[in-house]
């Protein structure tokens, strides 16, 4: 079909993906998430992904609770002054899933170092706490010889696919925030190998040339662009539409009983649970 | 006037912190900081520049959310900072210099644990993570410390898991790392601390109105140094009040005490 270039279906979105990938989610908090992508995810029962969230909550809950996660690179996860996020809570607890903490700047150094082609990226972030030491051939305290500074060296993380969500995106993959909260989301484009953007509309090329200054990312540095009206829900796409509050409470109270939530879930986000043991060791 | 409640007592006591030469910012889950700063700037401190969500530059809110990460705070910002990257240069920098941390445990050299309770690998509660508590207790140099839960699971001796710095392992550690500043005083339901010029142990400043030393030191998991006579907190004025209960309508900063 011509004038499709870039833009895929959202039903085939979860086959950019494939099991075991390095994909980085962008959002931040209860913002701006690419939240119908991990439905489909979800849907498509997608495993062993090795998830990078910097700060995030509903949409890395969402993929553990359906099995996808084998391992989460994160700053911090919660649903803030919702709780926290339960179903990460409780794999983290149980061992199901593997955390691998950074904190944010550390994580977005290691994304700039990838983005620069360097095998680090310095910062005096992370000093004299136990995070490194998580990870020690990740990020690691290193000495200037010239200046005899101290900073820690985090290594270059590359994601293999970036996915983030915008206002306005057209068939050549250029992206608009209109405006937004671009927060870590344009450093994950900037490092990923692939680049999808879901937006809430796709609009015509004409209208990114009739205001090129509003363009937040460029053509070139997108693959795929798929069409996720209200693609943030529960997360809020500001200024469009807030944070769905009342989902937090529900999907919380919810998240108490296992049959609840399974039910629960299977009706807002569709795929089957993991099987989650319920009982935090 | 003795109609304040102790969630309007602790904003009042941070408040106290914040000179007018302030440009803070503000994480998730910052009830009481954020009234703080809308207090401080309403009264003694009109020079505070406050970065909502760390993105709204010096906002007027009407209210604030269930999160101080959303946009309910960000009504009539200068500017809205929305990149990482901008955010990360100003924090390095020092253009930005205050911030305020709370954890899930606390030590004697305010160092903070807002990542597990219990071994790493098996954690007994797992909890959000440091987020950008590791980086910002490097990066910017005035840090205020608060928490709604002054006891001894809190305040510890040794922390499960240092997420973020505070002064180290006390003394010289930070300046040996090449870090500036550090916490200036902690702000809790009990009391507020500050820190030895000297050792970096905390150090009990003033204790709440009802409140007796004993039972902080009774709270403190840690030995909190106690020197000669402790005054008590100064409550909040009626202006304080007043001007609480105005920034902040629907009580968000409750939400931290439940």
């Amino acid at each position: 079909m011509p004038g499709q270039g870039k833009i895929v279906a959202l039903s085939e979105a979860a086959e950019l993906v494939p099991d075991g990938a390095l994909l980085a989610v962008g959002g931040l908090s209860l913002n701006c998430t690419p939240m119908s992508f991990c439905r489909e995810l979800v849907r498509a029962g997608r495993r062993d992904l090795e998830l990078v969230a910097v700060v995030s909550g509903m949409s890395t809950d969402w993929l553990i609770a359906a099995g996808c996660v084998r391992k989460l690179i994160m700053g911090l996860t919660s649903f803030e002054g919702f709780g926290l996020a339960p179903n990460f809570r409780r794999a983290a607890q149980a061992g199901t899933i593997e955390v691998e903490e950074y904190s944010e700047h550390t994580l977005i150094c290691a994304l700039q170092a990838a983005t620069a082609g360097v095998p680090f990226m310095p910062t005096r972030a992370g000093l004299g706490t136990d995070m490194p030491a998580l990870h020690p051939d990740r990020t690691w305290e290193m000495v200037d010889e010239r200046s005899g500074q101290r900073f820690l060296a985090c290594a270059a993380l590359q994601p293999e696919i970036a996915v983030i969500h915008v206002h306005e995106a057209d068939a050549d993959g250029n992206a608009r925030m209109n405006p937004k909260l671009v927060w870590f989301d344009t450093e994950l484009v900037k490092a990923a190998k692939r680049v999808i953007v879901t937006a809430e509309r796709i609009i015509d090329n004409a209208e990114f040339r009739a205001a090129p200054e509003r363009t937040s990312i460029p053509g070139y540095a997108v693959d795929h662009v798929i069409e996720a009206p209200r693609g943030a829900w529960p997360t809020a796409c500001w200024p469009e539409y807030p944070y769905d509050g009342q989902f937090y409470i529900d999907y919380q109270r919810a998240a108490r009983d296992p049959e609840a939530f399974a039910a629960f879930f299977a009706e807002h986000v569709g795929g089957q649970l993991a099987g989650l043991d319920p009982t935090p060791r | 006037m003795s109609d304040w409640t102790i969630d309007e007592l602790m904003v009042a006591a941070l408040a106290r912190e914040l000179p007018d030469d302030t440009v803070c910012f503000n994480g998730a889950v910052s009830f009481v900081p954020v009234t703080a700063f809308l207090l401080a700037r309403a009264t003694h401190a009109p020079g505070l520049i406050w970065v909502a969500s760390s993105i709204a530059v010096d906002p007027r809110p009407e209210r604030i959310g269930e999160s101080t990460l959303s946009d309910a705070l960000w009504d009539g910002a200068a500017m809205l900072q929305s990149s990482a990257a901008d955010f990360w240069a100003y924090a390095q920098s020092g253009r930005l210099n205050t911030f305020c941390f709370r954890g899930a445990q606390m030590d004697a050299y305010g160092n903070v644990n807002n990542t597990v309770i219990g071994s790493y690998d098996a954690p007994k509660i797992r909890l959000p993570g440091g987020g950008g508590m590791a980086d910002l207790g490097c990066q910017v140099p005035r840090i205020l410390l608060w928490s709604t839960t002054h006891d001894p699971r809190t305040f510890v001796a040794k922390l499960d898991f240092r997420s973020g710095l505070g002064w180290g392992d006390g003394g010289d550690h930070r300046a040996r790392l090449g870090l500036e500043g550090g916490p200036r005083a902690c702000v809790t339901n009990l009391a507020v601390m500050d820190f030895h010029p000297e050792s970096k142990r905390m150090r009990l400043r003033s204790v709440h109105p009802g409140v007796s030393v004993d039972q902080v030191v009774e709270a403190t998991g840690f030995d909190l140094l106690v020197e000669g006579d402790v005054p008590e907190t100064e409550p909040p004025t009626d202006e304080q009040v007043r001007v609480i209960r105005e920034v902040d309508p629907t009580d968000a900063r409750k939400r931290e005490f439940a």
